[in-house]
């Protein structure tokens, strides 16, 4: 009863998702400079989470090997800024980091669970400590600056991207592949049975996903304007998006994004007045999440919702009937 | 970019390597066995793991340059507490996942995100009783012959300690009653059940003497490094690599698992210093390709 | 008709989060305008009550100087003990006289440190300069700890023409980058001075034959690149060099090789962690060369503190103490210790206290607030600070009390450049101590 149908969220988010964008694309007329550079970590934590999600939540696969797909879009934009437009290297970092996620797809066809999980991170570390050890041993460089761009191009970018992870991601719900992969989270091997090629969907959707997560970086490279395997692969991309999207829940679409936007507001609340405390009060919310509500944010709104409309409903019936006894005195 | 210069002999740079990994692997095995327990028998992937380790080593020096107390003493206070601190996770925390989860591995999934909360949390805490600084003391410092090199005597003895832990586990968990009782909880729980096993309080107990073991690991980490409140995670990727190693779940793995990536690591050094994280990684990696189930299987479940 | 019941959760999460970004806005704009958080600077306020005959209407109330530094996670440790306890030390002795005296308004003004966090994080670093040079409410902005993070807001604070000095930076590409940015100006001695007053102090003592480690980031490459042709051109052997990557869990190969090749001098370009790790496991394996040399964190108290009689001898870049004979160095150490009840470290804590004093005296020969002034003061002024008289040249500080430095008898005694020198060097350095 408290779940809707896919057609009913497919029908309000014909609406909304445009609305959404509408909004964005407004914002930088109304909201003031320092707003924008807020808005801007807003657009990467949410593109990341809602493309973490994409394939993550259905399949409840748990990857974090975000940052890594997310930093060779960062690499992209260290190496090439010089030398090509923005919107190029926007598509480089798109196109490195899906290959990447596809090679990374066949490679753990076999592993589920932990051991997904913790291959992920493997590879992202691995990767990581590679391009280190490349940078201080080969290309003798380590750090690379990136030339900025303004940031009005830097909202504009991440609103087209985040756009398109959007839309991307609800015609993917609303698709036989969709449900492809939650047939996939809830048993693997049924949906084998039942014909799905679970490894073409699998992997297709998880290097999909990263498309956004490279685009994604090679646009926020000129935000970081320096770069270091370090920064660029920064395990906290990884754990973030997946703390964000646990926290909001992952069975609706706007789950992640309110998620994001509710623990960075709250981050950046904290981190002026408490610097310490968010940490905790983070990891609290976490394990809230994971034994109470599991649902996330998604759950705890839409039981307030309910709550609230059956309360309204209830009062309506006491009000009649009321009135009735009063006609009939 | 290396170079080093002319060995005496070979077999002097062999023993060294030999030496060298072994240390290495005891300090590895030592960070692991707490997980391993947990994982072992819980199912718990405990990545909050380093923290606790990073508790017991702060407060062993806390203890060491405030009270000047020692840190073997140290361990009397700080492996109980610990103890008590991890039983009540598991008995409140973990155990509620575990009736509230569909199957194991939903179970598993969720426990790994709930100990992720706790990494914050426990950071935090961390971070505001002790504060950011790098802190640190040095305990048996003193050099040890072996073979012609000499070792630090204060690795010597976390070597000893990860072997003796390790065997003394293996002892009880083949051995006593409550050992048993423990593999048969982490085998077949519902059986264990039937036969009268308090299985709750069995799996807090294992999860309690994992805490407990890695205060012991804090303990004698600290007698040799750094102490920084960040510290805490390179541990646990440590012990969760090692664990893998090893086999998920075999504690006698996770102690032959320490030692070989300790020899391996070691040997890497020797080779290219530059490398050996690259090294640490890609071991992980492939042991997770090619043998997820670990080098040496999973103990706790075989015979 | 659509649904309705269902559009509900989907506007609500679009209003939150749009109310979200909204509500964080009243949040920056409290961080800039009110008091910051515990960590600002005591500011004593002894405002203006005698010099207000002419103050002018227009006058601010502070000055207020915008600090983004870790506070938190895993770098929050050195900053607040070399960058953050300088810099409030600073601050409380200025407004201890009332503030600085700005000729625009025939006034003293007290300054104001408003600090944010960027928890470690460079790109967070960056977003709350780029969100401080935004709102234009700080006057000045100093910088966060740590090369990465200055070189990250360097074109940032460059673009916005206000005058910035790095006090935990060190590379070559400041040297390579100071005509790019000409608003970013660097307080901390540098690598080629440091290396060259090492090879210096080699020469004189006779070193013949030297080992040289180092970590495989920026800091430890550029110092090595610099030091090796210079060490050929004195005519000493390196037997044995090697890299190590960071966050080394065991040293204790790559010494035992070092130690192998017998050299006179041993010297590691380094970070406090490899520091630290790497004097333990010398003492461990009983590796004892006539000289020990590492880099970052051999001036520390704490390394003083962590190896007690091990330390003595021990050879490490800086370099300042507090006896040296520069105007207040005793002043400052001993006005340090009152405030946090912990020592300045002995290389750049005193940098970052002369940030202030530099900043400080650029307002008053600028006589106004405004930053392009100040920085064009900053170029012609001559400075007098806690690390000696100087002028910028080429927005470096040419002048240091010292490269490099040894610990003797519990104080970091300078002992190269040779000129400079407040202690003869210990050669041999005695052997670790037992226990």
């Amino acid at each position: 009863m408290l779940t809707s149908t896919i057609i009913e969220e497919r029908k309000v988010s014909l609406v909304v998702i445009p609305l959404t964008i509408v909004a964005l694309a407004i914002a930088p007329s109304v909201v003031s400079g320092s707003q924008l550079i807020t808005m801007i970590t807003v657009l990467q934590f949410a593109t990341l989470t809602l493309a973490w999600t994409m394939f993550s939540g259905p399949t409840r696969y748990i990857s974090l090997a975000t940052a890594a797909l997310f930093g060779m879009g960062v690499y992209t934009s260290a190496l090439l800024r010089d030398s090509l437009p923005i919107e190029a290297l926007v598509l480089i970092g798109a196109v490195a980091a899906f290959v990447l996620a596809f090679a990374i797809g066949l490679l753990t066809l076999r592993l589920r669970g932990v051991y997904f999980i913790l291959f992920t991170f493997g590879v992202t570390a691995l990767i990581r400590s590679t391009v280190q050890w490349w940078e201080s041993t080969v290309s003798l460089t380590v750090g690379r600056h990136v030339e900025g761009a303004t940031n009005e191009t830097v909202y504009l970018l991440m609103t087209i991207i985040f756009s398109l992870t959007l839309v991307v991601a609800f015609l993917l719900r609303n698709s036989k592949t969709g449900i492809a992969l939650v047939a996939i989270g809830e048993n693997q091997d049924a949906a084998e049975h039942l014909g799905i090629n679970v490894t073409r969907v699998k992997v297709l959707t998880f290097a999909a996903s990263a498309v956004f997560m490279g685009a994604a970086g090679a646009v926020m490279a000129t935000r970081f304007r320096y770069i270091e395997p370090a920064i660029a692969f920064n395990p906290l991309i990884s754990f973030l998006p997946v703390v964000m999207a646990i926290f909001g829940g992952v069975s609706r679409l706007w789950g992640p994004i309110l998620g994001t936007a509710v623990l960075i507001v709250i981050q950046e609340f904290l981190i002026t007045e408490y610097p310490f405390w968010y940490l905790l009060l983070f990891g609290l919310l976490l394990i809230v999440t994971v034994v109470w509500l599991q649902g996330g944010l998604v759950e705890l709104v839409e039981r307030v919702y309910w709550w609230l409309k059956i309360e309204w409903i209830k009062m309506k019936m006491r009000v009649k009937m009321r009135w009735r006894e009063w006609r009939e005195a | 970019m290396t170079g080093y210069s002319e060995r005496t002999t070979i077999i002097d740079s062999a023993a060294d390597i030999l030496v060298t990994g072994l240390i290495l692997g005891g300090l590895y095995a030592l960070i692991a066995v707490g997980l391993s327990l947990q994982y072992g028998v819980g199912r718990v992937l405990n990545v909050a793991h380093g923290e606790f380790i990073m508790v017991g080593a702060l407060a062993t020096f806390s203890l060491f340059t405030v009270w000047e107390v020692r840190p073997v003493i140290a361990l009397g206070v700080i492996a109980p507490v610990l103890f008590a601190i991890g039983y009540g996770l598991d008995w409140w925390l973990f155990n509620d996942l575990r009736g509230s989860s569909v199957n194991e591995e939903h179970f598993e999934g969720r426990s790994l995100l709930a100990s992720f909360g706790l990494v914050f949390v426990m950071q935090n805490m961390i971070l505001i009783y002790w504060g950011g600084q790098h802190r640190g003391y040095t305990y048996l410092n003193t050099p040890v012959s072996i073979l012609g090199n000499r070792y630090g005597a204060n690795r010597l003895l976390a070597l000893a300690v990860a072997v003796g832990v390790s065997l003394a586990l293996y002892v009880f968990i083949k051995r006593t009653r409550l050992g048993k009782a423990i593999r048969a909880a982490a085998e077949s729980p519902d059986m264990a059940a039937a036969l009268g096993v308090n299985k709750r309080r069995v799996l807090a107990t294992s999860f309690g003497l994992g805490a407990a073991l890695a205060g012991l690991a804090g303990v004698l980490y600290s007698m040799m490094f750094q102490l920084s409140p960040s510290t805490g995670i390179e541990l646990t990727i440590v012990a969760i690599v090692v664990v893998v190693f090893g086999g998920l779940g075999s504690i006698g793995g996770s102690l032959l698992g320490g030692f070989t990536l300790g020899l391996v690591i070691s040997f890497v050094n020797f080779i290219d210093p530059s490398l050996s994280i690259v090294a640490f990684y890609l071991i992980f990696i492939l042991v997770l390709l090619f043998k997820p189930s670990g080098l040496f299987g999973r103990e706790l479940h075989a015979d | 008709m659509i649904g309705t019941k269902k559009i509900a959760p989907f506007v609500l999460a679009l209003v939150v989060a749009l109310v979200a970004t909204a509500c964080v806005e009243s949040s920056d704009d409290t961080t800039t305008t009110t008091a910051a958080p515990t960590t600002t600077a005591a500011s004593t306020e002894t405002t203006s009550a005698t010099e207000t005959t002419e103050a002018a209407v227009d006058a601010p109330e502070k000055i207020l100087i915008g600090n983004p530094i870790a506070l938190s996670g895993p770098v929050a440790g050195p900053a607040e003990t070399t960058q953050v306890s300088s810099y409030d030390t600073w601050a409380a002795d200025v407004n201890a006289a009332g503030g600085i005296y700005v000729a625009e308004y025939d006034q003293r003004i007290p300054v104001e440190f408003v600090r944010v966090d960027d928890t470690s994080d460079v790109p967070t670093a960056v977003a709350l300069t780029q969100q401080m040079i935004e709102e234009d409410e700080v006057h000045f902005i100093f910088p966060p700890w740590g090369t990465a993070f200055n070189f990250a807001i360097a074109p940032l604070i460059n673009d916005a023409e206000t005058p910035v000095m790095g006090c935990t930076v060190g590379s070559k590409q400041l040297v390579e980058q100071a005509a790019d940015f000409p608003y970013f100006y660097t307080m901390l001695n540098q690598y080629f001075d440091q290396g060259a007053a090492l090879v210096e102090l080699l020469e004189d003592l006779g070193v013949t034959t030297v080992a040289i480690i180092h970590h495989d980031d920026l800091f430890g490459i550029d110092f090595n690149e610099f030091v090796k042709p210079a060490l050929t051109d004195a005519g000493i052997e390196i037997v044995f060099e090697e890299t190590y990557p960071l966050g080394p869990v065991d040293l204790s190969q790559t010494l035992r090789a070092a130690q192998d090749a017998d050299p006179d001098a041993f010297l590691a370009f380094s970070y406090p962690d490899e520091t630290f790790l790497m004097t333990g496991q010398a003492i461990e394996i009983g590796f004892n060369p006539d000289l020990f040399m590492a880099s970052v964190g051999v001036a520390f108290p704490a390394y003083r503190e962590a190896f007690g009689p091990a330390a003595e001898g021990v050879v490490g870049t800086g370099a300042w103490n507090p006896g040296i004979d520069t105007e207040d160095a005793q002043g400052f150490y001993d006005r340090h210790v009152a405030l946090h009840g912990a020592e300045p470290d002995r290389w750049a804590s005193a940098a970052c206290y002369a940030t202030g004093q530099v900043l400080e005296q650029a307002i008053e020969a600028a006589g106004t607030l405004d930053p392009k002034a100040v920085k064009a003061a900053m170029d012609t002024t001559t400075f007098n600070t806690i690390l000696g008289t100087f002028e910028f040249e080429g927005q470096f500080n040419p002048v240091y009390p010292g490269q490099i430095g040894q610990w003797q008898a519990g104080e970091f005694e300078i002992v190269s450049p040779v000129d400079d020198r407040t202690a003869e060097p210990i050669y041999a350095k005695p052997e670790w101590p037992a226990g």
